[in-house]
């Protein structure tokens, strides 16, 4: 674990406790942006997360950000947080200038709008695209004004929007693989998957205990402890793959990884509101904020489905003899 | 996951584990060559007295143990690796499996020197195989009620009871007998200790008790006045339940706990053409999912274990996880086999009668060594639900 990461993570646990309360996350279904959570972010760096020192960034790595990914997801911070570090990212790889602001962005096969479902679109104050480019990846920026924006909301209510018909004002080529950028904001949201499973389950965990039905808490019955183990098996299992991924960076962990969060984001939506009973299905207790964004975040930048077929496709094909090595091999996170 | 007081350290593997694995790939290969490692239309650990023999030889039984007791004094996670790798390659591994996961280490632990001297480096060369003593007819989920006793007398202990369910016992040649030495204290469970039964003792009977897949692989014990000497009794008396809690981080969290059906996946994937479906594409990218998620948790339970922890929460997740998970690849399996008609009109004939294998060996998955649902009250206490 790289010395920084403890660091990352409290910096934006506090951030998120100073700016972020239940008012703050319903007004996004308002179009309002978090602003004061997300100037806060900047100020600290967070954006610049993985952009080297040398590059005026903060020099952490894919574990670092995925540890700040993981406290915006328990928050269920809105407004684009991974966006802001993935286009960073990319930026310095390109050596352009950094985006300051807000950004919106979207990965696409072409470069032919309009551009669907693009989380805050029409809020952010740039927008950016990543393409394949042969081997590579391209990325284009520009301001987000000019283009027209089609309003959208996803499950949890934050903006997703329809952008068409804008321009951009630069674009970069960039020596890295389309799959690796995808991946990296794969990853990303993987972490924030995370989080808010892991909230659910402790959230579910103390609300069991508190809870009291036929003279006791319903923590005690065997059933609700049935539930909660099972969802803890859930939790604990995403948690090793989805670290092992971003430590590893290979297209195997995090395929492997975002599937494997695919079914422990349903069991935690599932169990999580079948132990809260009525309570957690009103608008103001607050497992809804994070269950409607398990619904939206479980399928982006590659749905489900997608990784779990390009983790097959990857080892069909293979002899009996040859499919273990081949599972095993692609499946490690680095060797020291 | 601090919140819940589950643990988890990602471990990376150290360059001797990876050399390992190269060497165990090339012995396997040797293994296969040699035409001990025919495809197998089995799942389960096979019994082979002959390649326990040849895996001694390599050093690989008791691979952690000192070398005074016949060990290589290498890492847990050294270990694990070495076990991935035979169980991936269905290197029937039965014969010296239970002394080497959990007899040999209890003995190392709680053991006299004199014990550890005996016992160990036979199981190291290979030579002396054990058994579990734990479930009685009456006594399963509810270990402790166990009602098999011993009394002290001269010299020795005379043992009474009744032990089932007990794997290999007609082939092994020592178990390890949890019996009720003095009567239930404070709590229920004190007054029970270990003993180290000589199966070949007079009193000892054995009776086979077929599996519904057919197989003698369990067997019920009948201990009548079964004497065993003073030195048969292991660590300290009325302390076996706390040796016992030890010796299930072991056995609940390697890797025969998810790999145990994976010739099955294999032999799909050998036959399995690569424009298959997407839907079954989808299936078994899920099941990989969840295999690779198990896998990553069973090495940190290793490096865990390697650290001095006792993750025994942590390792009862990958049990009710890793046993649930072979149960659904029975399934897949299944599914895809007549999603892609894969054994139609006599193709595949191996695939066919290894997933029929399966299908009746399943149930037990989620039985054996600890039901789940025991489990995962382990597990809700873990997480300060009891």
């Amino acid at each position: 674990m790289s010395e920084h990461r403890a660091f990352f993570r409290e910096t934006v646990e506090r951030i998120l406790a100073d700016t972020l309360d239940q008012n703050a996350i319903e007004a996004c279904a308002h179009r309002r942006f978090p602003t004061a959570l997300h100037t806060a972010l900047a100020e600290n760096g967070i954006p610049l997360v993985l952009v080297p020192e040398a590059a005026g960034g903060v020099g952490g790595d894919v574990g670092d950000a995925l540890a700040v990914m993981r406290a915006a997801g328990a928050a269920a911070a809105p407004g684009p947080i991974l966006e802001g570090i993935v286009a960073n990212a990319l930026l310095a790889c390109a050596g352009a200038p950094l985006a300051l602001g807000p950004v919106a962005l979207t990965f696409a096969e072409t470069v032919e709008g309009p551009f669907h479902d693009v989380p805050w679109g029409g809020q952010a104050d740039q927008m950016m695209l990543v393409t394949p480019n042969g081997d590579g990846t391209r990325i284009a920026i520009g301001p987000v004004q000019g283009w027209t924006v089609a309003e959208g909301t996803d499950t949890a209510d934050e903006p997703r929007d329809t952008l068409s018909g804008g321009g951009f004002a630069s674009t970069h080529a960039l020596d890295m693989r389309f799959a690796d950028a995808l991946g990296l904001a794969a990853i990303l949201r993987a972490g924030q998957i995370l989080g808010a499973i892991e909230w659910t389950l402790t959230r579910a965990i103390d609300y069991a205990g508190e809870r009291a039905q036929f003279g006791r808490p319903i923590a005690k019955f065997q059933a609700v402890q049935q539930m909660l183990a099972e969802l803890a098996d859930h939790a604990l299992a995403s948690a090793g793959i989805t670290e092992a991924a971003a430590q590893g960076m290979n297209q195997t962990l995090i395929a492997a990884a975002r599937s494997r969060l695919g079914d422990a984001a349903d069991a935690a939506i599932a169990i999580g509101h079948q132990v809260h009973g009525a309570i957690g299905f009103s608008r103001e207790y607050a497992l809804n904020h994070r269950t409607r964004r398990l619904m939206a975040w479980r399928d982006d930048f590659g749905s489900v489905p997608e990784w779990r077929r390009a983790l097959a496709a990857g080892l069909v094909g293979c002899s009996r003899e040859s499919f273990w090595p081949a599972v095993s091999d692609a499946g490690l996170n680095g060797k020291t | 996951m601090s919140a819940t007081r589950l643990h988890l350290d990602l471990p990376r593997l150290s360059d001797a584990a990876e050399q390992l694995r190269g060497e165990v790939r090339a012995f396997v290969a040797r293994e296969r060559e040699a035409g001990h490692l025919p495809p197998p239309d089995k799942i389960g650990l096979g019994f082979s007295v002959e390649t326990t023999r040849r895996i001694a030889q390599q050093g690989w039984i008791g691979l952690t143990w000192p070398r005074e007791y016949g060990g290589q004094t290498r890492s847990a996670l050294e270990r694990y690796v070495m076990n991935e790798e035979l169980l991936a390659a269905a290197v029937p591994v039965g014969a010296h499996w239970v002394a080497d996961r959990q007899s040999g280490p209890v003995l190392l632990k709680f053991g006299s020197e004199a014990q550890k001297r005996f016992y160990l480096p036979k199981i190291a060369a290979g030579e002396c195989y054990f058994c579990i003593g734990m479930s009685e007819p009456e006594s399963g989920s509810d270990l402790v009620s166990l009602k098999a006793r011993a009394e002290k007398v001269e010299g020795g202990w005379r043992i009474n009871g009744r032990k089932i369910w007990t794997t290999n016992a007609h082939r092994v040649h020592y178990m390890i007998a949890l019996v009720r030495t003095s009567p239930a204290g404070e709590t229920r469970h004190s007054g029970l200790s270990q003993l180290i039964v000589d199966l070949k003792s007079p009193g000892v009977s054995i009776s086979p008790i077929l599996s519904m897949a057919g197989e003698h692989d369990f067997n019920e014990v009948l201990l009548e006045d079964v004497l065993v000497p003073e030195d048969a009794l292991i660590g300290r008396e009325g302390n076996g339940w706390n040796q016992v809690s030890a010796e299930l981080a072991y056995e609940r969290s390697g890797p025969e706990r998810w790999l145990s059906s994976f010739r099955l996946i294999s032999e799909l994937i050998d036959v399995l053409a690569p424009e298959a479906r997407p839907s079954t594409l989808e299936a078994l990218g899920r099941l990989l999912s969840h295999l690779l998620a198990l896998r990553q948790l069973s090495m940190s339970v290793a490096s865990m274990i390697e650290d001095g922890l006792s993750p025994n929460v942590e390792a009862s997740i990958v049990k009710d996880l890793g046993t649930k998970f072979e149960q659904e690849a029975v399934r897949v399996v299944r599914d895809v086999v007549s999603a892609e008609q894969l054994t139609r009109n006599g193709r595949a004939d191996r695939l066919k009668r290894l997933l029929a294998h399966a299908e009746v060996y399943a149930p037990a998955f989620t039985i054996r060594g600890g039901t789940n649902e025991i489990l995962r009250g382990i597990i809700a206490r873990g997480i300060g639900l009891r």
